[in-house]
C-alpha cells in the first residue's frame, strides 16, 4: 500500500540501524523521549528497541490523551452519562478508564446510555436523529483531535442543533513538554516529536526545546522506518553539535501547520488558565475549553458537574511513567494488580499507553 | 475505516491516509484499503477525486504529498 509499505522495508531498516551503529559512541547512552503514544506503540510492535544499538534508550512521554485524563474528569463524564435525558458518546478507549466511581463501561452496565463513536461528527448525527435527547460528546485528545471537535461545534452552530454539546477535555502538547524539561534530575538528550499533532500546529511550537533547553527535536511519522530515520537524524545532531527542530514528516507537516485547523480552534476554543494532568498535576494554560459564544454547545456550561479532584491510586506510578522517570515494568503493580484487562492506571488502558505497549509486546521484565 | 485493531482511535497519532473517491459539499468519501469512510474536508480546502488525505476522527487534516 502506498505510503505504508515503503516505510516498513526491512532492508532499509537494516541500513538505518547500521548507520546508527556507526554514529553512536560505544557505551555512551543517548536518551530519546518519544512524546507520542503512537510512537511507543510502533517501537514495541516492530521491536525497534531491540534493533537499535544498546546505547539508544527510548523513553516514553506523555502523549497519550487517554493516559493523562485525571480521575475526577472521568467521574464528571459518568455523572453526565447517568443523566436520564443524555446519550453520552465517547471514543472507545475512554470506556475503560477508571475514575473514582468506576468506568463509563460500568456506568453503561448499570443502565447509562453510553455509546462509542469514531468521530464527534457521528455524535452530532446522533443528536440530529434523537431530537428528544441530549447528546454529549466526551472530547479528549491533543491538537490532532481538537480540530474535529471544533468543526463539529461549528456545524452544530450553523445548523442550530440545540441538543448537542461537548464535554471538552482537549489538551495541548507543548506545556507538558516544558513541565518535563523542568523536572529536576531528569536527563533527556533529544525528542521525537509527534507527527500528526504537528500536522495541525506545525514545527514552530517545539522551537523552545532547542532554543531554551538545548535539546534536538525531530518531528516524525509512525512507521518503523520513520522512527529509525528520526533517531539517526537526532544522533547526527548530537554528534555534530547541532541543536534544532527538524522535520522528517515532510509529506504532511509544515512549519506553520494547518492554518485552517488552527483558525477553527481559535474560533471555537480558548486556553484554560490551568488543567490537571493525570500523574503530572496542574499545568497552566495546557488545555482548551469552548469560548463563551459557544456556551450552548458546552456541556460544562449546560449541566451541573461534580468537579471533584481525586488522587490517583497510591499503588499507581503512571505519573513517573508519563515523564519517563521509570520504565513501566518498574511500577510496583505492573502486570500483577494492573493489567490491560483490569487496569489501575491509565497507561495500561489505551494501547498507546506505555504500560499497555510493554505488556502487550511482552516487555514484562527488566532486561538482563 | 481500516485501523490497526491494537491502535487507539483517540490517540493523536492515529490518523490514516485515504484516497478521495467522492465529494459532497464539505464531506468527502475516502477509500482506505477496501473500506470507505465519509470525512469532513473543511480544514483542507478544495479536494479532487484521487487526492490522498490524512484523516483523523472523521476529519481530513492534510493532503498528503508524495
Amino acid at each position: 500500500m502506498k505510503f505504508l509499505d515503503e516505510f516498513r522495508d526491512g532492508e532499509l531498516a537494516q541500513k538505518l540501524v547500521r548507520e546508527l551503529a556507526g554514529l553512536v559512541e560505544p557505551g555512551r547512552q543517548v536518551r530519546i523521549m518519544e512524546v507520542c503514544g503512537g510512537h511507543t506503540h510502533t517501537i514495541y510492535k516492530h521491536g525497534l528497541e531491540q534493533l537499535v544499538p544498546p546505547e539508544i534508550d527510548f523513553v516514553h512521554g506523555p502523549g497519550c490523551p487517554v493516559c493523562v485524563i485525571p480521575m475526577g474528569r472521568v467521574d464528571d463524564a459518568i455523572a453526565l452519562a447517568e443523566r436520564p435525558d443524555v446519550i453520552f458518546t465517547t471514543f472507545g478507549d475512554m470506556l475503560r478508564v477508571p475514575g473514582g466511581r468506576g468506568s463509563l463501561l460500568e456506568a453503561k452496565a448499570r443502565g447509562a446510555d453510553v455509546r462509542m463513536v469514531y468521530s464527534p461528527l457521528d455524535a452530532l448525527e446522533l443528536a440530529r436523529r434523537n431530537p428528544d435527547r441530549q447528546v454529549v460528546f466526551f472530547a479528549i485528545g491533543f491538537e490532532t483531535t481538537a480540530p474535529a471537535t471544533a468543526v463539529t461545534v461549528l456545524r452544530a452552530h450553523a445548523d442550530a442543533v440545540e441538543n448537542f454539546s461537548v464535554f471538552c477535555n482537549h489538551v495541548t502538547i507543548a506545556p507538558p513538554l516544558r513541565a518535563i524539561l523542568d523536572s529536576p534530575g531528569l536527563r533527556l538528550d533529544a525528542f521525537i516529536a509527534p507527527g500528526h499533532v504537528s500536522t495541525v500546529i506545525g514545527t514552530r511550537p517545539y522551537e523552545f526545546i532547542s532554543d531554551e533547553y538545548g535539546k534536538p527535536v525531530v518531528v516524525t511519522a509512525f512507521e518503523p522506518i520513520d522512527i529509525l530515520h528520526a533517531t539517526v537524524m537526532l544522533v547526527q545532531q548530537l554528534q555534530t553539535g547541532r541543536c534544532e527542530v527538524e522535520n522528517q514528516y515532510t509529506r504532511v507537516v509544515r512549519r506553520d501547520g494547518n492554518p485552517r485547523a488552527l483558525e477553527a480552534l481559535e474560533q471555537t476554543m480558548e486556553l484554560r488558565s490551568t488543567f490537571e494532568w493525570r500523574g503530572l498535576g496542574f499545568i497552566e494554560r495546557s488545555a482548551l475549553k469552548l469560548r463563551e459564544e459557544y456556551a450552548p454547545w458546552d456541556a460544562e456550561a449546560r449541566f451541573p458537574l461534580p468537579g471533584a479532584r481525586l488522587d490517583d491510586p497510591k499503588a499507581c506510578q503512571c505519573g513517573e511513567v508519563l515523564i519517563g522517570a521509570i520504565k513501566p515494568y518498574e511500577c510496583r503493580v505492573f502486570g500483577t494488580a494492573c493489567t490491560p484487562e483490569r487496569p489501575i492506571g491509565t497507561c495500561m488502558v489505551s494501547s498507546e499507553g506505555a504500560c499497555a505497549a510493554y505488556y502487550n509486546y511482552g516487555r514484562t521484565a527488566i532486561p538482563a | 475505516m481500516a485501523l490497526d485493531p491494537l491502535h487507539c482511535v483517540t490517540c493523536s497519532d492515529t490518523a490514516v491516509t485515504g484516497v478521495v473517491v467522492g465529494i459532497d459539499g464539505d464531506t468527502a468519501t475516502v477509500s482506505v484499503d477496501e473500506a470507505y469512510e465519509r470525512v469532513g474536508i473543511e480544514l483542507v480546502g478544495p479536494v479532487r477525486t484521487g487526492d490522498v488525505l490524512l484523516c483523523h476522527a472523521g476529519i481530513a487534516l492534510a493532503k498528503v504529498e508524495a
